[in-house]
């Protein structure tokens, strides 16, 4: 019974060309899959869309999420098999968190490049950009 | 004895003028510095500042980081290569 809880992260690339609704029906299936499986989810960070790096699967853009949940290590593999199955996930990345990171995370509310530039999005950004990225340098 | 003769040893080979180099600057990791406990692979802006423009991973010997932070650093550079939010090889030659 003593299963040791962790506090993992999970970044997922879903296909941009969906509709909003069915990106969201994505999610909301991942994140069945963690609480359903003992885990508890923490926050859901949206990045939105963003140019890939490099083409995944011949996309150029992809629908990124951030999901911070503590459970079980036997959820990461369900999971990621779940990743696997779902057509839409072009990559996934898990990441357990150890207490530096956390306490990174606490200090630097690392959500800043959560609001990133490199979005389709249009014009509101520049602005808090132009702030954010000396302020970073100075750390 | 050892003490002497290592104190002439470094005398007679001032390393910097054989290098023909001024002398040289200091660099200091910028993670300590920042005394950074964890560097996250999410924000890629920063460590964009550590692959060149191809985008390949910057030795520490040349940005001055230090090896823990270096370790630390790669680590971030792959995960955010995984996630496509940096480039494994960035076409410049095109």
């Amino acid at each position: 019974m003593s299963t040791t809880q962790r506090t993992y992260e999970t970044t997922i690339i879903v296909n941009a060309s969906l509709e909003d609704s069915q990106i969201d029906a994505v999610i909301g299936r991942v994140q069945d899959a963690i609480t359903k499986n003992g885990g508890a989810i923490a926050a859901v960070n949206k990045w939105g869309r963003k140019r890939l790096a490099y083409p995944i699967r011949k996309k150029t853009n992809g629908f990124y999420v951030n999901i911070e949940f503590t459970g079980p290590g036997t959820l990461l593999g369900t999971l990621e098999r779940g990743y696997q199955l779902d057509e839409m996930i072009l990559r996934y990345l898990n990441v357990q968190l150890d207490k530096k990171a956390i306490a990174a995370r606490a200090a630097r509310p690392a959500s800043t490049p959560t609001p990133e530039a490199p979005t389709v999005s249009p014009s509101p950004e520049p602005s808090p950009e132009g702030q954010s990225s000396p302020d970073e340098e100075k750390k | 004895m050892y003490m002497r003769r290592q104190a002439a040893s470094t005398t007679r080979k001032p390393r910097r003028e054989k290098e023909g180099q001024g002398p040289r600057k200091k660099r200091t990791c910028r993670f300590c510095d920042a005394k950074e406990i964890y560097i996250d692979y999410r924000d890629e802006k920063r460590l964009q500042r550590f692959i060149t423009e191809q985008g390949k991973i910057i030795p520490k010997r040349i940005t001055g980081t230090c090896a823990r932070h270096q370790r630390q650093l790669v680590q971030a550079l792959k995960r955010a290569r995984h996630l496509a939010l940096l480039p494994f090889v960035s076409d410049t030659i095109r």
